[in-house]
């Protein structure tokens, strides 16, 4: 009686688990939000900080983007991208205050508003929220300035008057006086500033005055950083009591509202409905409507078809953490991640010579490529004595055909198919596409593999063979590089081989991060590699990587290869300050021109990102740089919803098969059982 | 008892202070403040960002008390880790506390079902091959575990994921939500793999300590008493083989609070293991020193109790 009970438990327990399991079905969300519109996504590194005044970095931007809101943003479809009035009415009016000094006026849209926030009770007890002016913008370019912020891009902004003495006059303020240190940062920022380039005449006009000529800093109002912040969520958001810190939970003005934020698994936006676009949808405003101008690609691509649509078209986006790629993209392929990025183990199965593989385009999927502006580059160091600028004249020529025969010897093709499935451009010179003055048709003499012209150049520096005259063996450089993987290394063995066949002995280093950066910064580099990505879609963002005033060695700036050059640095000067058109154009390639002769780069490559989508999700179009164009998108949820249903059939065969395997073992074992028994 | 706990504990906390300026040196002497302060803000930031960052993080200090007696790391090492005010962390400011709290359920809920599921399939398993020694069941039962440890951990989890969750399509791939009516769904697959991959080393285990307590005298005065073999198993060998088993378990209890490396990163869940792993991925040195402080803390209490423990289930052992 007690076994038969027993028998009749465990048959139950089964039979329970069986219809949980068959119940369950892999779907990882609600049944309720099957049909939402909402855009699943995932990201891999935890976000560091959501203060726009610090986030930096792609990953940061995924969220700060969408909920800050900007003065001036990008056109989504354009190319090369063109700024268009974000919060601002109009583009902002620019006046010549002479001596170098100049004066941006921006006008605000009426009636603007924060996101839903508890931290507003603090400037009234029953309010949510309150009217954008242009205070808070002041506000955010202080805390830019305030060096306990820590802000990275103090340097750029400080081309506003007084915009560095201000920082200065707040630390030594807080420094002398313990009791004004111990104000809120609002206070202290009153007592202190204003910062005398930053004026608030009315509420609706922000004036920024520089000091100096820099057109870019349109660019840095397009950006996160100038995004208006409530001195209220500095004040509330500190850590304190329960309370989140400020830099975990953003009060902004975006089209999207974080509302929920576990940065190591889950970050949820949600449609704001404070947001002006959706408040007042017949301003018909630039950056709160879907575009109906856009590149040629964009109407075949069918991302026309969305235009004169109010922004946002979706709901909610959902962003999970997925820190490994094969259930990433198993979840992708299951439909339960709208997009995806292909993980190097997949590559061969989704990508077939460079276009999407037949089974994926059965599946719907599309494949969005877009060119990164960020290059790779193999640098000289030009203040070494064998690969630098040289002492004296003949040193000088004797270097420059060392660098042009190495540069020769380099194959950036071969590079990107060996070690990056041919994802990326061979580069031909500093500036990438969709960087104005970038040329497609220019073909660096330097850039075209050429092993028999690379060894007379060599030849003819001096080095017949690759061999130093003055020690008589192969002539040994340092090739140094914050890559210490192994993957790292076979690429520096790339190199190194390549320079080889010149003869030359070219030994690897590779140090950390920190260790590079020391070497860089004292000069102890010979040969190096590096990289650099686009802040803004401007030349001068990667030309001033050779201007003398930024030499590593001598200011601590980025041009690590410590080039300088008079003609340069002049032609780099006009270029800087001038709108785009063909005089900047004509200057831009005689800047080229020179960094070509004088090789203080071997260009390698840029990168190209891969995107997949399901056929359910539009008007995806990378920017290139780390902006989310969220609102943008726009999803067919029912087509989604039936494909998921389609694609997640149980497959039971393997089941009965693995079945059939284990009672083959098991029977063997119920006789050994019986046997025994008796 | 009580001198002798009281000497545990004393040598304990004597190995957790020598932990504790091993971390130190490794973390302050050999890595230099300015690595870390560059390796949190990124390539573009300029040098007084960089100082800045040390201010606020107070890496500005001196390191050695000789330098400055009342206001130098070690020190602050010492109190912070030993009053458990960890700090933040050195990538993204966040309180180390904070996180190691919100990662610890997430662990918890992971790893408690897996000790108990583990010990729930893995002892009546050994106890059949143990019964059944030098038949078919033992010697398949032995093949299959030596199998099952043979496998990586790395392959379980893929291979589950792929045929529960991408062909059978049970229960979804990844992902976890604390809701308690959805948990389960997330869980179950992790619980599995966890289960399969420990179960082989888990079975032989136990059927050793089982084998060599059924050889015993007692055993054989039990059979000739004439009790059931089944009696025998439950009542004589495993009580008596519960040293060897507790060990095992005791020892794995503050580990429970530690999550698991692998589970945790292929299913996305965000417990403590991913904190550990989050934390070298990043440089970020003050949440990885206070979880290799956590870690040594809770293993030298786990040694402890575990020594402890014994007393509880055989009265033969004795403190001295």
């Amino acid at each position: 009686m007690r076994s038969a009970s027993f028998a009749r438990l465990v048959l139950g327990g089964l039979a329970g688990l069986a219809a949980l399991v068959m119940g369950c079905g892999n779907d990882p969300y609600p049944p309720s939000d099957a049909t939402a519109r909402v855009l699943y996504g995932s990201f891999v590194d935890a976000p560091k900080s959501l203060d726009p005044a610090v986030a930096y970095s792609q990953r940061e931007h995924a969220i700060t983007g969408a909920v800050y809101d900007t003065l001036l943003e990008y056109h989504f479809l354009k190319r090369p991208l063109e700024l268009i009035p974000g919060l601002a009415a109009a583009l902002p009016e620019v006046t010549d205050l002479g001596g170098g000094r100049s004066r941006w006026r921006f006008e605000l849209r009426p009636d603007l508003l924060f996101h839903d926030d508890p931290c507003f009770t603090l400037s009234a007890p029953e309010a949510r929220t309150r009217r954008i002016t242009s205070a808070d913008f002041a506000f955010s370019l202080a805390r830019i300035a305030d060096p306990k912020v820590g802000s990275p891009v103090i340097e750029p902004f400080s081309n506003i008057e007084d915009f560095q003495a201000f920082g200065e006059r707040l630390a030594a303020r807080r420094a002398s006086d313990p009791e004004f240190a111990a104000l809120p940062v609002h206070a202290q920022y009153r007592l202190v500033g204003p910062i005398a380039g930053v004026a608030t005449p009315a509420d609706s006009i922000l004036e920024i005055t520089l000091a100096r000529p820099y057109p870019q800093i349109k660019y840095w109002f397009a950006m996160e950083f100038s995004a208006p912040v409530p001195w209220e969520a500095i004040a509330y958001y500190d850590g304190e009591q329960g309370r989140p810190r400020f830099d975990d939970h953003p009060v902004g003005s975006g089209p999207f509202q974080l509302t929920r934020y576990d940065k190591r698994a889950i970050f949820v936006l949600e449609k704001s409905a404070n947001w002006y676009g959706v408040r007042h949808p017949e301003w018909r405003a630039p950056g709160a409507v879907y575009p109906s101008e856009g590149e040629e690609r964009d109407r075949a691509a069918g991302r026309l078809e969305s235009a004169g649509r109010p922004l946002p078209m979706i709901e909610r986006i959902e962003m999970r953490r997925e820190k490994e790629d094969i259930p990433r993209f198993n979840k992708f392929m299951q439909g339960y991640y709208d997009n995806s990025g292909i993980a190097a183990e997949n590559f061969d199965t989704v990508i077939r010579e460079g276009a999407l593989s037949p089974e994926m385009e059965a599946l719907g999927i599309a494949l969005d490529k877009e060119v990164s502006p960020t290059i790779f580059f193999l640098g000289f160091n030009m203040d070494d004595p064998v690969v630098g600028r040289g002492r004296d004249a003949a040193a000088r020529k004797r270097n420059r055909l060392l660098r042009q025969a190495m540069s020769l010897a380099i194959d950036g093709e071969e590079f990107l198919r060996i070690f990056l499935n041919g994802r990326g451009v061979p580069a031909q010179s500093p500036i990438p596409p969709n960087i104005y003055g970038y040329d497609p048709d220019y073909r660096n003499p330097f850039r075209t593999p050429d092993l028999e012209r690379a060894r007379v150049l060599r030849a003819a520096a001096g080095y017949r063979g690759g061999v130093d005259p003055a020690t008589g063996e192969a002539l040994r450089l340092t090739f140094d590089s914050y890559n210490t993987t192994t993957a790292g290394l076979i690429q520096h063995q790339y190199y190194t081989n390549a320079w080889k066949k010149l003869g030359l002995d070219v030994r690897i280093e590779a140090v950390t991060y920190n260790q590079f950066q020391d070497k860089l910064r004292n000069g102890a580099h010979q040969v190096f590699e590096f990289g650099w990505g686009a802040d803004y879609p401007d030349p001068e963002n990667f030309l001033f990587l050779f201007w003398s005033a930024m030499r590593n060695s001598a200011s601590g700036g980025p041009n690590y290869a410590n080039f300088a050059d008079d003609r340069f640095d002049a032609l780099f000067l006009e270029m800087k300050v001038m709108e785009n058109g063909p005089a900047r154009m004509a200057k831009i390639r005689e800047m080229i021109a020179i960094l070509e002769d004088e090789r203080p780069w071997i260009e390698l490559m840029v990168r190209e990102d891969y995107l997949l989508r399901h056929g359910w999700l539009a008007n995806v179009k990378p920017s290139g740089l780390s902006i989310p164009t969220y609102q943008y998108l726009d999803i067919d949820v029912e087509r989604r919803a039936e494909l998921r249903v389609a694609w997640n059939e149980p497959i039971v065969w393997p089941l009965y098969v693995l079945s059939a395997g284990a009672v083959l073992v098991v029977i063997p074992g119920v006789l050994t059982y019986l046997k025994e028994r008796q | 008892m009580g001198a002798y706990v009281l000497r545990r504990l004393g040598w304990g906390a004597l190995v957790l202070l020598g932990v504790l300026f091993l971390l130190f040196v490794l973390f302050f002497a050999v890595t230099d403040p300015d690595d870390i302060a560059r390796k949190a803000l990124g390539e573009k930031v300029p040098p007084a960002v960089i100082e800045q960052w040390k201010a606020n993080h107070g890496y500005d200090r001196p390191l050695w008390p000789w330098q400055d007696f009342e206001n130098n790391l070690l020190f602050d090492h010492y109190r912070r880790m030993l009053t458990f005010d960890f700090g933040l962390s050195d990538a993204d400011d966040s309180p180390i506390t904070e996180r190691i709290r919100d990662g610890m359920g997430p662990s918890l809920a992971l790893t408690v079902p897996l000790l108990v599921l583990g010990l729930g399939v893995s002892i009546p398993l050994s106890l059949l091959v143990a019964f059944f020694r030098e038949t078919y069941i033992d010697r398949m039962g032995v093949f299959l575990c030596v199998l099952a440890m043979s496998v990586s951990t790395l392959l379980y989890i893929i291979g589950a994921q792929f045929l529960i969750g991408k062909v059978l399509r049970w229960f979804p791939i990844s992902g976890f939500d604390p809701d308690p009516l959805l948990l389960p769904r997330f869980l179950a697959l992790p619980l599995l793999v966890g289960v399969l991959s420990g179960i082989g080393a888990d079975v032989r285990f136990y059927r050793t300590a089982f084998i060599e307590e059924s050889t015993r005298d007692f055993v054989r005065t039990a059979r000739a008493k004439g009790a059931s073999e089944a009696r025998i198993m439950t009542r004589h060998v495993l009580r008596n083989a519960l040293i060897p088993i507790l060990t095992q378990v005791v020892l794995a209890i503050p580990f429970l609070f530690s999550g698991s490396l692998l589970l945790e990163s292929f299913f996305g869940i965000p417990g403590l293991g991913g904190v550990t792993v989050d934390a070298i991925q990043a440089n970020d040195f003050s949440t990885l020193r206070t979880m290799v402080f956590i870690y040594s803390l809770l293993f030298v209490f786990g040694q402890i109790a575990t020594d402890l423990s014994y007393g509880l289930v055989d009265p033969r052992v004795r403190f001295e």
